[in-house]
């Protein structure tokens, strides 16, 4: 039943055509035509008063036409786009890669994009640099929503009304001849740090032309006084870069180097091949961590103290005395200790007997004194050369934004440029900025959002995005990284350095007003090359240096630098005073930046804000982070948790909390506050970067504004501090992750290094299935052919995952997963398919467990989890509409458009790593979900573009899940049958990574085929610390871990408790097989049996 | 008590019945017919904004399918040419036409030519052409006779039933590599097209999924 039917198109489209065609239908070429094609009595239908409702009904009369005439209902239209120009290199339907850099103020991020029909869409790290190898870490892979935000700042303002950009133009370059007039007097430039050669190049270029006009540099985030410090022992100019991968016993002064300030893709990484242990006799570092707050670098730490951050300063002039560091004055009259000294002592030991492979680093809120300290601590251990060396980095000088405060003041300022920065958020608070910019004639701002300082500027330009722009970089290894812009600015954004350029009357090009192409760069690259003979020199570099990335060879050399202790100006403030002695009444404030937000740049980020923290998988809001005691103390809260969840706080799940009133210095903060275990004592932590008065609609209202007590005095640690309970109504967190406790089933696996090479198989000894029979079912497990398909499967190393969530964001990016808002968070319905699930763990924490109190230093365990596609599976049977199934290479598939809703599968996983959509969250807003229908429907066009077109957009009541990423495994199949021509069945051995694996910078998540018996994840499968979550469920889980191992100093105090815990749980147990019989029972009772207290060395015998 | 009921009404249930299931019958059959692809989507044919005559630009000036639908080898994407691509004879041959304005101030201005999509797969398929060409599926398989359509229609349903009988049966559909752009070829007689077509599916491994993922991600 063929038949050609000439169906007619919508009326639409008929209109469209003819609409086009009657724009030329008075030439006489179209009359010709008309006439031949029509011939009877075209003229009389096509004249100047004829209508087109007429001109229509006559042509759909003539049937001898194809369709042309009014439609009916027939399938609406579709069209199809395709250039005009065919751009060069694009491949319609396939991607390309291009590298970059992400510019920051402790080393660019080297980083290769995706770029799919013009725009980017997925950021990686750039795998030719050894710095990064190919990782990244979250922040840089959530940058690219910046770029699509559609609350950035897209237009030119003044007085904070909207003008065109040719007016900015024009009063731009009035102001430009009346600066060049008198040489910039009365102008002042604020700009941030973005460690860029040209920009410094340009700032330098703008001293020179304008000398009376004053530069300043201001970057929130950086306290300086660790550069401060290596200046003074090194020489000026100095940078210090860590070789972890070196160092074999490492310690840790407050630093979070693995996910905080001082954390670089190459310390993750270095510490990670480290660590990760390819077989039971593997060497593996150590890590000593003593911190102020619960960190991913106290979670991956052997042996942690927690510790105040004020009395930390202590524990480096005994450090410094014990390995012979006594050449500094610092250490007359040692400071008093706040903790036992036998763990210091043992502690340098073995810093000692490491031989120069040993690294002490201090936390950037350590003052400088401490940072002087730990400097003289790693020269005695003989560490340069080994586990950090020096190089030189002149950077150029320019004020401080405390020193341009007082220049504003002194009335000499009146014309203000504000490039980037958000002084009036986050400048100190003593130097009272908001009144100062006030004072200040004009204020030119560049910025990426209409924020606060756009606020109170007079004129308002858009930045670029790095993404859109030209520039370059210095590296985290200090390399010169390039800079290259993905898309064509969205917005007419501009760059800092295109504005210096402008000032500098750059030649910008015919009709150009700005310098958007590379020649700024250029000018910068070739002082940076030794001389190019030839311009064929210069274009090759040039190319390879853009191709790259980065400048090959450009990592500057270390040179050995004696340590010089110069610094008379230091002496006053390196004596290490004697720590305070902190209570209730006099509370230490420590500011950190958040390992989300950043210093507040990213405050309009969906992805990041819902992102859980890596410890307290807290979203969207930050709290004052304290201790159970302390929180007890101040009389806010009791201290008492029900089965490993705080009690009185939660309420059906969601997490409340009392907001406080915290005062220092005579300046007060409202904000909730939130316990942690293993917080020091009389401590708050106060995340920075929330509490926006004036952001997106994201970003807005979220948090608290912890800038408000920082002062210039004061940046990181503030001491005599109090907290007062306020009446306000109970503040609702949205938690991920409340509970701590595994509640005695071994998910995680862990044990000491030596535990593990007396017993190698110890996994297997641990879990319920180790005293439970064999599975033996009647049912045949499903036939997988390893010969002639893929068998896919992962294997997550535990002793490398260090939590820092790139895999969360990373996977996020790929599969272009929704965010759902707080308040679902706050229900549990988080939509972000692998997740990072974080348990306390630790004999101590299991007597203070028992006893139903929060424990106070526990070890801390990270375990990533994601859809384990397992053989057999659960979810799989109870569909009922068969929208998951399962494939021949061991992928379990989910079906959108088939499935209906029902969750069942959620309900069956028992990992519970299905996800639904409970609402349409693309394109209703979040705050208005449960309007229905009736709600506002609208997607941005810009978060359009960032979507990733391998992979559906799901809609309202479909469920998904991790696919393994099956887009990029259907891509790499295809593509390699192509290459082979078809000969080749298989791709080539670990030619394949899927999105987290790809970020993971400790190298953690490995994916590959595991019919292929060279490939890494085979090889990991077939070690003994690999293991299945909930083994005994016989789900046969495609993925694994490899249990975790730590690495005490037995000689220290409490270390063989560490890493203990479960295996202390299975000794508790097989001891007890006798008494089984009548206890059995009770297995499954947690009181009795005491599950939660998993080991009670101690009151074993009391209690049975 | 009087008779309410008239005796034809005896047969009233019955024929109720019979008309039941007549009319769900051919209701079924309509539907299976009516509401598939099979009709609503074979003929369709809607006019194009330039009046693109296959059968002169193929078969009679002889252009290969793959001078315009250029990444068909590559990527997953047909990819309908660019006005850069139609120029480049169009610069030369019929400079005037009346029917090219369109393409010519597409050209001029920048505008695309706003193509109307005949073969449309839903959103949540993901369909390569790339694979297929390359494993001896020829155009014509999927498209019917491109080279002899004026106006190009929708020849096959492309339904998923559809395509998965050639998933599950390759041998009907896959031809010598070097015929796959032939429009024209066919082999000499279904038998043959079975026995060469399981030949080429042995020696090029060819073992088209029938699992969702390889075409719902």
């Amino acid at each position: 039943m063929k038949r050609i039917v000439e169906h007619p198109p919508e009326t639409g489209a008929a209109k469209a055509y003819w609409r086009s065609v009657e724009d030329f239908s008075h030439t006489e070429q179209f009359q010709g035509w008309l006439k031949t094609e029509f011939p009877q009595g075209a003229a009389e239908f096509w004249g100047d008063g004829v209508s087109r409702r007429s001109f229509l009904r006559l042509m759909g009369a003539s049937m001898a036409l194809a369709g042309l005439g009014l439609s009916a209902c027939r399938r609406p239209e579709a069209h199809i786009l395709p250039f005009t120009k065919t751009p060069e290199w694009q491949i319609p339907g396939k991607t390309l890669n291009y590298a970059t850099s992400l510019p920051r103020r402790n080393g660019g991020a080297p980083l290769l994009i995706t770029s799919y029909s013009g725009r980017p869409i997925k950021i990686e790290g750039n795998p030719l640099h050894e710095a990064c190898k190919g990782k990244s870490d979250s922040l840089a892979q959530a940058s690219i929503l910046n770029l699509y935000d559609p609350d950035r700042s897209n237009r030119f303002l003044k007085n904070g009304k909207n003008i065109s950009s040719a007016d900015a133009i024009k009063a731009l370059a009035e102001w430009k001849k009346s600066w060049q007039a008198n040489q910039g007097k009365g102008l002042a430039i604020l700009s941030e740090d973005n460690l860029s050669p040209t920009e410094d190049r340009l700032q330098a270029e703008f001293s020179a032309k304008y000398p009376a006009a004053v530069r300043a540099v201001y970057e929130p985030a950086t306290t300086g006084f660790a550069q401060a410090a290596i200046e003074t022992a090194y020489g000026k100019g100095s940078i210090i870069r860590y070789n972890y991968e070196k160092a074999k016993v490492i310690l840790s002064l407050d630093a979070d180097f693995l996910t905080g300030d001082e954390a670089t893709l190459a310390s993750v990484r270095g510490f990670a091949d480290g660590r990760r242990m390819e077989n039971a006799d593997s060497p593996m570092n150590r890590l000593y961590a003593i911190e102020s707050r619960y960190t991913n670098t106290g979670a991956a730490a052997d042996h942690r103290q927690r510790l105040p951050a004020s009395h930390i300063a202590a524990v480096a002039a005994k450090l410094a005395e014990l390995v012979g560091a006594k050449s500094l004055p610092i250490f007359q009259a040692l400071p008093e200790l706040q903790m036992d000294p036998k763990w210091i002592i043992e502690a340098a030991k073995d810093l000692m007997s490491a031989e120069g492979r040993a690294l002490v680093v201090a936390g950037s809120n350590q003052p400088a004194s401490v940072h002087l300290a730990v400097a003289a601590i790693n020269e005695a251990l003989k560490a340069q050369g080994i586990t950090f060396e020096i190089y030189k980095r002149p950077r150029p000088t320019s004020l401080s934004i405390v020193e341009l405060a007082d220049v504003i003041k002194s009335g000499q300022i009146t014309d203000l440029v504000i490039l980037g920065c958000n002084p009036v958020y986050n400048a100190p608070a003593d130097l009272n900025w908001t009144e100062l910019q006030k004072s200040v004639n004009t204020v030119i701002r560049l910025g990426a959002y209409e924020d606060e300082t756009a606020a109170l500027s007079t004129w308002h330009l858009p930045q670029a995005h790095y993404l859109e722009t030209w520039g370059d970089s210095v590296l985290q290894d200090g390399s010169h990284g390039c800079m290259q812009p993905l898309i064509l600015p969205l917005y007419d954004g501009l760059s800092s350095s295109q504005f210096l350029a402008y000032l500098l009357d750059a030649p910008a090009g015919v009709d150009k007003v700005w310098v958007d192409g590379p020649e700024l760069v250029q000018e910068t690259f070739k002082t940076k090359v030794a001389a190019f003979a030839t311009t064929y020199a210069f274009d090759n570099a040039w190319s390879l240096f853009v191709r790259d990335g980065f400048l090959k060879d450009s990592k500057p050399r270390a040179q050995a630098s004696p340590f010089v202790f110069a610094g008379a100006s230091m002496i006053a403030e390196t004596r290490i005073a004697s720590p305070q002695a902190l209570s209730k009444d006099n509370l230490e404030v420590v500011f950190i930046t958040d390992t989300k937000v950043d210093d507040g740049r990213y405050v309009n980020n969906g992805w990041l804000q819902e992102l859980p923290d890596g410890i307290t998988k807290l979203t969207w809001d930050n709290a004052a982070l304290m201790s159970a005691k302390t929180a007890d103390e101040l009389g806010i809260y009791s201290g008492v948790h029900v089965k490993g969840i705080v009690a009185g706080l939660t309420d059906a799940g969601i997490y409340f909390s009392d907001v406080i009133t915290l005062t220092v210095d005579g300046r007060s903060l409202d904000i909730p506050f939130l316990i942690v275990p293993g917080h020091p004592d009389y401590t708050l932590t106060l995340p920075l970067g929330y509490g926006h008065e004036k952001t997106g609609r994201v970003g807005q209202g979220v948090g608290f504004n912890a800038y408000k007590l920082r002062t210039s005095q004061a940046p990181a640690i503030l001491t005599n501090a109090t907290v007062i309970k306020t009446s306000a109504p109970r503040y609702k967190f949205a938690i991920t992750q409340e509970h701590w406790s595994m509640e005695g089933r071994d998910i995680v696996r862990e044990a000491p290094i030596a535990y593990y090479k007396e017993n190698p198989g110890f996994v297997r000894a641990l879990g319920i299935e180790s005293h439970t029979p064999e599975n033996i079912t009647f049912y045949k497990s499903p036939p997988f052919d390893y010969e002639k398909y893929h068998q896919w499967g992962m294997s997550i190393d535990l002793t490398t995952c260090i939590g820092c969530n790139a895999c969360v964001i990373a996977c996020q990016s790929e599969n272009n997963i929704a965010i759902v808002g707080k308040d679902q968070v706050a229900k549990g319905r988080e939509l972000s398919w692998i997740r990072i699930d974080r348990y306390f763990s630790g004999s101590q924490r299991d007597i203070e467990m028992g006893k139903g109190v929060i424990p106070s230093d526990p070890e801390m365990i990270l375990q990533p989890v994601t859809c384990l596609h397992c053989e057999n599976a659960p979810c799989e049977t109870v569909c009922p509409v068969n929208a998951t199934v399962h494939n021949e290479e061991g992928l379990n598939v989910m079906v959108y458009n088939r499935c209906i809703g029902t969750r069942y599968c959620a309900n069956n996983c028992p990992y519970k790593v299905r996800r639904f959509n409970w609402f349409d969250y693309n394109q209703r807003q979040l705050d208005q979900l449960y309007w229905g229908p009736l709600g506002p429907k609208k997607v941005e066009e810009t978060i359009k573009l960032s979507k990733n077109p391998n992979v559906s957009v799901r809609m309202r009541g479909v469920m998904e899940k991790c696919t393994f990423c099956v887009q990029r495994i259907e891509t790499a199949k295809i593509d390699h049958k192509i290459l082979t021509k078809r000969t080749e069945r298989k791709i080539p051995t670990d030619s394949l990574q899927v999105a987290c694996q790809q970020a993971c910078p400790a190298d953690a998540i490995v994916f590959g085929d595991l019919s292929d018996p060279n490939s890494r994840v085979t090889k990991l499968k077939s070690r003994e610390l690999d293991y299945s979550l909930l083994d005994y469920l016989n789900t046969r889980p495609r993925l694994t871990y490899l249990a975790r191992v730590r690495n005490p100093n037995m000689r220290m105090p409490g270390a063989e408790l560490v890493g203990m815990s479960l295996v202390n749980a299975r000794i508790h147990h097989h001891a007890e097989t006798e008494g089984h019989g009548e206890e059995g029972a009770a297995h499954g009772d947690t009181k009795a049996h005491g599950h939660e207290a998993e080991a009670k060395p101690a009151e074993h015998g009391s209690k049975h | 008590m009087a008779n309410i009921f008239p005796t034809w009404t005896k047969w009233l249930p019955l024929k109720l019945v019979i008309a039941m299931l007549c009319l769900g019958t051919m209701t079924a059959v309509a539907v299976t017919y009516y509401f598939t692809p099979k009709y609503t989507r074979v003929g369709y044919q809607p006019i194009q904004p330039v009046s693109f005559d296959h059968s002169l630009h193929v078969n009679q000036l002889g252009i290969d399918c793959r001078y315009c639908h250029q990444s068909v080898e590559v990527s997953g994407t047909s990819s309908v040419p660019s006005t850069q691509t139609c120029m480049t004879c169009h610069t030369q041959i019929k400079k005037q036409s009346p029917k090219l304005e369109i393409v010519r101030s597409s050209w001029a201005t920048g505008e695309s030519i706003p193509w109307v999509k005949i073969h449309k797969a839903p959103d949540y398929v993901y369909f390569n052409h790339a694979i297929h060409v390359n494993s001896g599926v020829s155009c014509y398989s999927c498209h019917g006779q491109i080279n002899q359509m004026e106006v190009v229609w929708h020849d096959q349903p492309q339904s998923m039933g559809w395509c998965l009988e050639c998933h599950r049966h390759p041998e009907g559909n896959v031809r010598p590599k070097d015929q796959v752009y032939n429009m024209d070829w066919r082999a000499e007689s279904p038998s043959v097209q079975r026995k060469e077509g399981q030949k080429f599916v042995k020696e090029w491994n060819i073992n088209p999924p029938v699992n969702c993922a390889a075409c719902h991600r």
